[in-house]
């Protein structure tokens, strides 16, 4: 185990140093990174100023969702970044994955180890101040269980969308051609949490509570935090699925890759 | 000229191979469209009329912009930086044609390409889904097209202009990445400029970015006519000529520190 541990460290200290060797290029990145979170919510700040509001959201109350998809988002892509689909895609194609298949050592710390993008603390910092300009503007009447909520909310996301990294991971095996198409639960999952759930159409919403359950994540537990009323009637408990959620999520990816594994053809290459 | 012709089928061509890759990035641009669409008519909020556009001109903004995506290669395009870093671009300046024009050709097949398939596809679904806005009168469809034609020339010669970094240090992606998010605020992609604060639409003015993307929809939309619409092509044109000469300079002074690796 600790064994397994030192080579994980040592692959992620090999990737470090290699992102580090053009300083001036890192730079820009981790700027360009951070330049997205920070001009996609200062958009929205700046639309307010016209609208006032979404669907009776406030700036600070989805700043909240924002800085909290965001800083959830980003740590995952640094941890999980190895799964990312369009770079494990490549790495099907190109057959260097089967190096790591000959390799004696487990496979997901291999594949964990193989990618570590730094460049994500840009995003990770950004979206954390916004949290936290929201978490000092909104007035928000803590209790024990909501300070409570906030890492378990945190932790979980990290957890489900690392498990969506995984299940556009294995894709791959089938495919390497149309993953752009992961983007939708990735990605678009992100984007789709940063608003509340109820604007959405009814088909979008369903998908998303039913089949992939994002909607427990981020959006009901905020509900409870900042105390504000469920438009769609549901249970409850819906406030406090969010780490069973994300684990059974985490689970099915982890099957479905081990699946996909037994599937696995090398492209020849 | 036959050369640009030949390149430039042969970039569509190639943009045509991908049947799935197609697919599957249509199905990404329209789910997307469908959320930007959902937080505009919350943000309308049953109000029918903001800042002259209405709640259908908001949803076909979307559509429009993200049938452009593809079009304009929105989100990046890397090319001939690539071209620098795996020593091709060695061989590409031998080819008996202008530099610029070696890819100004193959991006001409690209855009047309992806213009049919993910950009008039992608139309033609929100036409069928949604109530969409589309031009009334032949002057505007040409007006349209006119912009659109010209929205591609000041995009690619941008693009261009920013690859050519890789001339100067050996990783130019940060510089690049950092350069094509500022062009997705700036250039009215993310929500139309007229929701914004008079300040912010005047700094994006000061850009070339608003005449990739915001002045199409406009133009589409049938916001802007008259004089408006004739300062909107002199501007496009301006930028052009600006960007394309600054393209020339920095090619002139790269090419010349140019040191090829690999090989």
């Amino acid at each position: 185990m600790s064994h397994t541990f030192n080579i994980y460290r040592h692959l992620i200290s090999v990737n470090i140093r290699g992102q580090m060797q053009y300083r001036v290029s890192f730079l820009f990145d981790v700027l360009a990174t951070a330049l997205i979170t920070a001009l996609s919510f200062g958009s929205i700040a700046l639309i307010l100023q016209r609208f006032n509001n979404i669907a009776g959201w406030t700036v600070y109350e989805l700043a909240f969702l924002f800085g909290m998809a965001e800083t959830a988002f980003g740590t995952m892509d640094i941890i999980f970044s190895g799964f990312d689909p369009p770079y494990f895609g490549r790495r099907v194609r190109l057959g260097t994955f089967d190096q790591m298949l000959l390799r004696p050592v487990n496979l997901v710390v291999q594949v964990l180890g193989s990618q570590f993008i730094l460049r994500r603390f840009g995003r990770i910092i950004q979206g954390s101040i916004i949290l936290l300009i929201s978490l000092t503007h909104l007035e928000i009447q803590w209790t024990a269980v909501k300070i409570l909520m906030l890492p378990v909310v945190f932790i979980s996301l990290v957890i489900f969308f690392g498990g969506l990294f995984i299940i556009g991971a294995t894709l791959s095996f089938w495919t390497v051609e149309s993953l752009e198409v992961v983007n939708i639960f990735t990605y678009g999952g992100t984007e789709l949490m940063q608003y509340p759930m109820e604007i959405y159409p009814n088909l979008i919403r369903t998908f998303f509570t039913y089949i992939l359950p994002a909607i427990f994540l981020l959006y009901y537990p905020t509900l409870y935090i900042l105390d504000k009323p469920d438009p769609l009637g549901m249970p409850p408990f819906s406030p406090f699925l969010a780490p069973f959620v994300a684990v059974a999520v985490f689970i099915v990816a982890f099957a479905f890759w081990n699946y996909g594994l037994r599937f696995y053809q090398s492209t020849g290459s | 000229m036959r050369l640009f012709w030949e390149l430039s089928k042969l970039a569509f061509q190639r943009q045509l191979t991908y049947r799935a890759a197609t697919l599957a990035g249509l199905a990404t641009n329209f789910f997307f469209g469908m959320l930007r669409a959902s937080v505009l008519i919350a943000l309308y909020h049953g109000q029918s009329e903001i800042a002259g556009m209405t709640i259908t001109d908001a949803i076909t903004f979307t559509g429009l912009t993200q049938a452009a995506i593809a079009f304009l290669s929105l989100f990046s395009w890397y090319e001939v930086m690539d071209s620098v870093y795996t020593g091709a671009v060695s061989s590409d300046m031998l080819k008996p044609m202008n530099y610029f024009n070696f890819w100004l050709a193959q991006d001409s097949g690209r855009a047309f390409a992806s213009f049919l398939l993910r950009g008039l596809s992608i139309m033609i679904a929100y036409a069928l889904l949604f109530d969409i806005t589309v031009p009334q009168s032949a002057d505007q469809w040409l007006a349209f097209i006119l912009v659109l034609l010209l929205s591609w020339l000041v995009s690619f010669s941008w693009r261009f202009l920013v690859n050519l970094a890789a001339f100067w240090t050996p990783n130019a992606l940060g510089i690049a990445r950092l350069a094509f998010i500022l062009s997705w605020f700036l250039s009215g992609f993310f929500m139309p400029l007229r929701f914004f604060p008079v300040w912010f639409v005047r700094l994006c003015y000061l850009t070339p970015f608003p005449y990739t993307i915001n002045a199409v929809v406009e133009v589409y939309l049938g916001l802007v006519d008259g004089q408006a619409l004739a300062a909107i092509i002199l501007a496009q044109i301006a930028w052009i000529l600006l960007l394309v000469l600054a393209g020339m300079i920095a090619l002139r002074a790269g090419v010349r520190r140019l040191e090829i690796l690999g090989g």
